[in-house]
């Protein structure tokens, strides 16, 4: 069984990631007057409304994107060798460093306690219609799954496929995947709680609600 | 070359970026590439890092996006664009931008006015009408009026009956829609109106527009196609003969190319196949002529089993394909045409300078599809890793690939499945068939897809059709 | 009187002076409480009649300093006597104006909307030894005096949805409406069915309601105010407001400030002084017929003499609206004249408040043509004379609502029509009971001959005749921004992944359209013009009329004449004759590149001319709204009395059987949606547009809500059942037209 105490003293020893922000295209790119230390935040609000720190805009074809922070944290390098000049898509701009919320650290620990049913092949994924329906409805914990239920469509080099699921019954208790978006092979898709495991998830889920300082 | 201060940027990946960056370095041109983070590894980015100049290569976010393309042939100071085939190859709006915005740049392909004309299948069919070029019988405008639509489609199951067609049928299509939408087949005309009703019905909601086309449906052809070559003059189209490509996927992708399009002095037809090349020759390029056609493009043709041919569409592109026409082909008895070099020359601005009466053919050409698929279950590609891609190389034979022999190569999920395409060529006939079986058999493509088992590839399935080639 | 309870009434007197005038005055104040702490402090030593004397000479100073105070009251001061919780409210009202009266369906906070009040309540008057009990229906907002549930009398749109049922239980009961105004302004939500929706639901049901309708002024605060305010007499309260937006509100307008910032109290001052809003600017202007009079520094519940006074003047006013519709002229005489004192004694006379056929036609026939003057000349107008008569607007207001008249000329000309359509009936099935088979006939010759086989392929494989209608993705009107060499990113792009697209491509062929995700970009009002409109039809009618600066609102002239220099327009509204597809018409457009496409006198001029053109030429009427940001702030009442006057206008217009169509393009908000346009009963949007009452910052403001971004999209003003579809721009000519062939009332030529 997990030891949830012991990820949890783990995570607490580094509690943050590193996210590199990206130059999303090519382009000319400009930063912000911001220093190494200073705060970004992510976008924010209820609908995500209000965009997150700016922290360069890059321009292409006489069109400035700004290119705003994804989530909050400290500004820990900007490659500000690269100001004014032309970059290319994916070249690295900043890091940030983002200390992990309560969210993010019980996704961490639910990928440890699920069970993961993962994609057998890099392409893109759906839940077949009547599943996606669902989940819109009444959100993914609704769901309830078996082995050898037909769940997903995969879609690559434009055809699709039926998919079905393997592995233990149980409801899907997180979803990893996006829309139009490529999951390498490996990669879990969803993370199933059998039903009779889910009072011990719960309890996972309270332990980090209580145990876990989010800080800035 | 005579000009060779241009620099052209190639907008594709793989095997057309290969072949385009050779044809440049043929030319003596500068060129720049392009690539996205998933093609990392692909040859065309191994070829631009070993053989090109400074700002040849640039990594973009996509090969869909016309603004990083133009961010990078501005960065690369590129002149020229050559779109390859797919992606941005008959998208007028990119043709035109590329000419008309502020740092204009050529566009490596027709001009825009006449990819936008040729574009249009219903202008297409009109244009070859108005010439006399034969299309395929039916309605060349949309219709409106139901009684029209049914005296169409009357008189198309009448003219099938005469023609002795063993199932007539007629095609119902909404005039607006496109890529298989709103298609309807009618065997009956006891059950058009119901089904002209519903598709007209399904025109308006869908396209705010109940025109539909009426068309017969021709069953049991083969494909065939002109290759055109014309200077920006417009004016005197060659054209670099015929090719069959009627051996194809279930879902109608081409697996197999033949140079020429029949072969009348080896296989029996029963009807003048000779006759029937050159009439769909002269027609091509008397369309071409009256567009003005202005760079390399394709006729394609479909020639009913009783030799009957009828003008499909127009690509206004180069084609995979290009290569087998090239080798069948002798400008002024030389060998080693090269048409995308061909391609960039003209449409770069330079005279054609030879004319139809320089270009000769000799021997027969095929052209293998390699891709990883599997033939038995509806051509479904697999991906996965490639371990061992190895052939055995031979003066009659060129291979184009993407893929590196000498390492492993992880198939992108993304786009066109092609891995390879090999050309073989022979003196006739059942020499070429000889060679290419040979080619086959040596061929190694060995891996494994993503469930572990092993690589399924479509070369059994093209050894097979190998036997068939150019029968009706 | 026990001395303790006065005292501790002057002292409530004392705050609320202290409140009303927000730190001025501080001199007087400050001898007033000298005054009543030096007693409050003394009374212990002094008996019984020094206590008496003193607290009366401290009561007489009061009075004096309130009516010196009086002399000196600014707009400003008034805002704040109004909103004083001290202040009398509706159930005051109801207590001392009033013989009797029964809230209906809401008591205290058990209310769908306690900031609604409604009562049933009768004024008891007395003749000649008899009692009579008159019944009215009172309506107004309810503050409560603070009480939280109250809302400040912010009414919700059910509120009003509830205010609009029973005005018309009064019309069925046949009994005179009084509606009280006390409101801020409206709740700016969109929940179903959104209030710049339901007022002007109101608007467009008030505008022939067939009971008299007296409407009492307090706070009127904009578009809240008109839901109720549309009334044969408009009296005001002499300490009250009314006006087209709190102070604070066009300080913050004015000041350019952005959210969270506050306007300094001089600059709210200014505005409150210049935004003309008190009763007495109201009278000066026309817009209120009458000012009730207040003791000094305002009405509070204590002062018995002044609902004495606006009991009087109600009944008055009822009673001149009903006998004002009375032919009978020497009945209307002796009600005028006024008793011996020189007063006119209302409880003594008595006149019956039903009001029946003929005479509830003149009511109403009266009601328009009160708001039709309304405003006129308060814009730069320099049409000639001649032009003006000929463009009248009394006989078009008579035509509508004088049935006789309608009937002598209507019936005939109907039964012309209908037995040319009998007729043309009857032909028409003669014609295909000849052609029918005649046709087939000739079907059959056609296939016979060309049984041989050439001729058949010849017929299918030739080039056929087709003239291509199509425009191909080119228009007639082409941006100025699509002449850019630039890429543009759709605001979809994150979500939908739009790629960026060229702005020649965007603004040109696209029409503003994203070609991945369809979001619509705002396109100049020419692209519609140009587009939509038959190619020459597009004919401009008063463009000389032009907007002007009634009330000398500062620095306005100038941004005039900027916004006249950047469009080269007179005004936001373009009014003009056009045709679809050879169906005519009338239109109205509201410019949104002059000064947000806001609405004044000039505008609503022009709108209401509009409409009145297309009522006499019998074509179909269209408001394509380029964009409107509401009202015109600076122009005060003038604008806002644009609701009322031109949705009667189309009120008429509709009674007389016209059709009438408005598009929504870009964003379109507050009083304009309010009235006239959102009481169309044809309502369409344009895609990406955005229709509502109030943008998200001032909800915000206003409510302390966030609301989701898309708030006020065209999609959900269609689910909320505000606008009957959402069209594509690139196919509005073909939708429009659609629309005339299948929409509309039974007067117009064309069908």
């Amino acid at each position: 069984m997990l030891n949830i105490g012991k990820v949890l003293e783990e995570l607490k020893e580094s509690p943050y990631e590193e996210i590199v922000i990206r130059a999303p295209h090519c382009g000319v790119v400009r930063f912000e007057p911001l220093e190494p230390g200073a705060r970004v935040s992510g976008a924010s609000g209820q609908w995500k409304e209000k965009p997150g720190t700016c922290i360069a805009v890059i321009e292409r074809e006489r069109n400035k994107r700004p290119i705003e922070s994804v989530d909050k944290g400290e500004l820990v390098a900007v490659n500000r060798n690269l100001e004014g000049t032309f970059v290319e898509a994916q070249t690295p701009l900043a890091t940030i460093r983002h200390f992990l919320s309560k969210d993010e650290v019980l996704k961490i620990i639910l990928q440890k306690a699920l069970y993961l049913f993962c994609a057998p092949e890099r392409a893109k994924y759906y839940f077949i219609p009547e599943v996606e329906k669902n989940i819109q409805a009444s959100g993914s914990k609704s769901v309830k799954v078996h082995d050898g239920l037909e769940l997903f469509i995969m879609s690559r080099m434009k055809r699709e496929a039926p998919l079905a699921y393997s592995g233990p019954g149980g409801v899907i208790y997180a979803k990893y995947f996006e829309r139009n978006e490529n999951i390498d092979a490996g990669k879990p898709l969803i993370g199933v709680c059998p039903e009779s495991q889910l009072p011990l998830i719960e309890d996972v889920v309270l332990r980090v609600q209580t145990e876990w300082e989010e800080r800035e | 070359m005579q000009n060779s201060s241009h620099k052209v940027l190639v907008a594709n990946r793989g095997e057309i970026a290969i072949r385009i960056v050779q044809a440049c370095r043929m030319l003596g041109l500068d060129f720049v590439c392009v690539y996205t983070a998933e093609d990392e590894q692909s040859g065309h980015v191994r070829l631009a890092k070993e053989t090109g100049g400074e700002k040849s290569l640039y990594r973009v976010s996509s090969y869909h996006d016309a603004n990083e393309i133009l961010a990078v042939a501005d960065a690369a100071q590129a002149t020229a664009i050559h779109p390859g085939y797919g992606f941005f190859a008959e998208d007028f709006r990119f043709a035109r931008r590329v000419t008309q915005r502020e740092r204009g740049l050529i566009f490596i392909g027709p001009s825009w006015r006449v990819i936008r004309e040729l574009g249009d299948k219903i202008n297409t069919k009109r244009l070859a009408r108005s010439l006399g070029v034969p299309t395929v019988p039916g309605s060349d405008k949309p219709i409106y009026d139901e009684m029209e639509a049914e005296e169409v489609a009357r008189s198309l199951f009448e003219f099938q009956k005469q023609c002795g067609t063993e199932q007539p049928t007629v095609l119902i299509k909404a005039s607006a829609g496109g890529g298989g939408m709103g298609i309807e087949e009618v065997y009956d005309i006891d059950l058009f109106r119901s089904v002209y009703r519903r598709i007209r019905n399904y025109a308006l909601r869908q396209f705010k527009d109940e025109g539909v086309l009426i068309e017969q449906r021709i069953r049991d052809f083969n494909h065939l196609e002109v290759q055109i070559v014309s200077d920006r003059s417009g004016q005197n189209p060659v054209h670099f003969g015929t090719r069959n490509c009627s051996i194809q996927s279930t879902g109608l992708q081409k697996r197999v190319e033949v140079a020429p399009g029949f072969d009348p002095s080896s296989l029996p037809y029963s009807f003048d196949a000779a006759q029937v090349l050159t009439d769909i020759t002269e027609h091509s390029l008397a369309l071409a002529r009256e567009v003005r056609y202005d760079n390399v493009g394709t006729w394609e043709w479909i020639v009913a089993r009783n030799g009957r041919p009828f003008l499909m569409e127009v690509n206004t592109r180069i084609q995979v394909e290009n290569g087998v026409s090239a080798a069948i082909a002798r400008i002024r008895g030389k060998r080693g045409v090269n048409l995308i070099a061909e391609q960039i020359r003209i449409g770069l601005g330079e005279p054609l300078g030879y004319t139809q009466e320089d270009i000769t053919f000799e021997g027969l050409g095929i052209e293998y599809r390699i891709i990883a698929e599997d033939p038995t279950n509806r051509f479904t590609p697999s991906s996965g890793r490639i371990e061992r891609f190895s052939w055995k190389e031979e003066p009659w034979l060129s291979m184009h690939t993407h893929v590196p022999t000498d390492a492993a190569y992880d198939i992108p999920t993304e786009f066109d499945p092609n891995l390879a395409l090999g050309i073989v060529w022979g003196e006739n006939l059942s020499q070429a068939q000889e060679r290419g079986m040979d080619f086959l058999d040596h061929l190694t493509l060995d891996g494994v897809d993503s469930a572990g088992a092993p690589l399924k590839t479509n070369v059994g399935f093209l050894r097979e059709k190998t036997a068939r080639i150019l029968q009706f | 009187m026990d001395i303790e309870k006065k005292l501790s009434f002057l002292k409530e007197r004392l705050t609320y002076i202290c409140d009303i005038f927000a730190g001025n005055h501080q001199e007087h104040i400050r001898i007033l409480e000298h005054k009543v702490e030096e007693f409050s402090q003394r009374r212990e030593s002094l008996d019984l009649q020094e206590r008496i004397e003193a607290i009366t000479a401290i009561e007489e100073l009061f009075d004096f300093t309130e009516r010196r105070l009086e002399e000196d009251l600014s707009s400003m001061d008034k805002v704040r006597i109004v909103r004083h919780p001290q202040r009398i409210c509706l159930r005051d009202i109801l207590e001392n104006v009033y013989d009797n009266y029964t809230e209906i369906g809401g008591q205290k906070n058990k209310s769908i909307d306690p900031s609604m009040l409604i009562a049933r309540a009768y004024v008891t008057r007395r003749h000649r030894g008899k009692t009579h009990h008159q019944s009215v229906m009172v309506i107004g907002q309810e503050k409560g005096h603070g009480e939280d549930f109250r809302n400040g009398g912010s009414v919700k749109p059910w509120g009003n949805a509830r205010a609009l049922q029973y005005m018309k239980v009064a019309e069925t009961e046949n009994i005179p409406i009084h509606t009280y105004i006390f409101t801020p302004g409206a709740y700016p939500v969109e929940d179903y069915p959104g209030a710049a929706q339901q007022i002007a639901r109101n608007l467009y049901e008030m505008a022939a309601l067939k009971v008299p309708v007296i409407a009492v002024f307090s706070e009127g605060g904009s578009g809240g105010a008109e839901a109720i305010g549309l009334a044969d007499r408009r009296l005001m309260l002499s300490h009250g407001y009314y006006s087209v937006i709190s102070p604070e509100g066009a300080a913050a307008i004015e000041g350019r400030l952005r959210r969270g910032e506050r306007a300094t109290p001089e600059l709210i001052a200014r505005c409150a002084e210049q935004l003309k809003i008190t009763a007495q600017d109201n009278l000066r202007l026309g817009y209120i017929d009458k000012i009730v009079e207040e003791p000094p520094l305002g009405a509070r519940p204590y002062h018995y003499e002044f609902f004495r006074n606006l009991r009087r003047e109600v009944i008055r006013a009822t009673d001149d609206v009903v006998l004002s519709t009375r032919a009978f002229a020497p009945l209307r005489a002796r009600a005028a004249r006024p008793d011996k004192s020189g007063e006119y004694d209302a409880e003594k006379f008595v006149v019956r408040w039903e009001v029946n056929g003929g005479a509830a036609e003149k009511l109403l026939l009266l009601r328009h043509e009160k708001f039709n003057k309304y405003s006129r000349g308060k814009c730069i107008d320099p049409r000639s004379v001649f032009k003006r008569m000929r463009q009248g607007v009394s006989g078009v207001v008579t035509d509508a609502y004088n049935t006789v008249k309608h009937d002598i000329l209507g019936k005939p000309k109907k039964r012309i029509v209908s037995a040319v359509e009998e007729v043309e009936a009857e032909t028409r099935v003669l014609f295909d009971g000849i052609t029918g088979p005649f046709r087939k006939a000739l079907c059959a010759l056609g296939s016979k001959s060309s049984k041989a086989p050439a001729a058949t392929e010849e017929a299918l494989t030739a080039l056929s005749d087709w003239e291509d209608g199509q425009r191909n993705g080119s228009w007639n009107y082409i941006s100025p921004r699509a002449k850019e060499d630039r890429a543009v990113t759709c605001p979809n792009a994150k979500k939908q992944g739009c790629m960026d697209m060229w702005a020649p491509d965007l603004y040109g062929e696209f029409a503003g359209v994203c070609s991945n995700c369809g979001h619509h970009f705002p396109m100049e009002y020419k692209w519609f013009l140009w587009n939509v409109f038959d190619p020459n039809s597009v004919v401009e009618f008063n463009q000389e009329i032009e907007a002007g600066n009634p009330l000398e609102f500062e620095n306005f002239d100038q941004r005039l004449i900027q916004a006249k220099e950047k469009t080269g327009l007179k005004s936001g509204c373009m009014t003009v004759d056009a045709a679809i597809q050879g169906t005519k018409l009338v239109a109205a457009i509201l410019i949104a590149d002059f000064r947000g496409g806001s609405v004044g006198v000039a505008e609503g001029e022009k709108f209401l001319l509009a409409v009145e053109r297309a009522q006499k030429k019998r074509q179909p009427f269209l408001a394509y709204v380029h964009g409107t940001a509401g009202i015109r702030i600076q122009e005060g009442t003038n604008g806002v009395i644009q609701m009322p006057r031109c949705t009667m206008a189309v009120r008429r217009y509709l009674d007389a059987g016209g059709l009438y169509l408005v598009v929504y393009d870009t964003n379109s908000y507050a009083g304009p949606v309010a009235s006239f346009l959102g009481c169309s009963p044809y309502q369409f949007a344009i895609r990406s547009s955005n229709v509502g009452f109030a943008g998200p910052g001032v909800i915000k403001e206003t409510t302390g809500i966030d609301v989701p971004p898309n708030y006020q999209g065209a999609f959900k003003a269609l689910s909320r059942g505000h606008i009957q579809g959402v069209w594509d721009r690139r196919e509005l000519r073909e939708n429009l037209n659609q629309a005339l062939m299948t929409m509309g009332g039974r007067n117009l030529y064309y069908r």
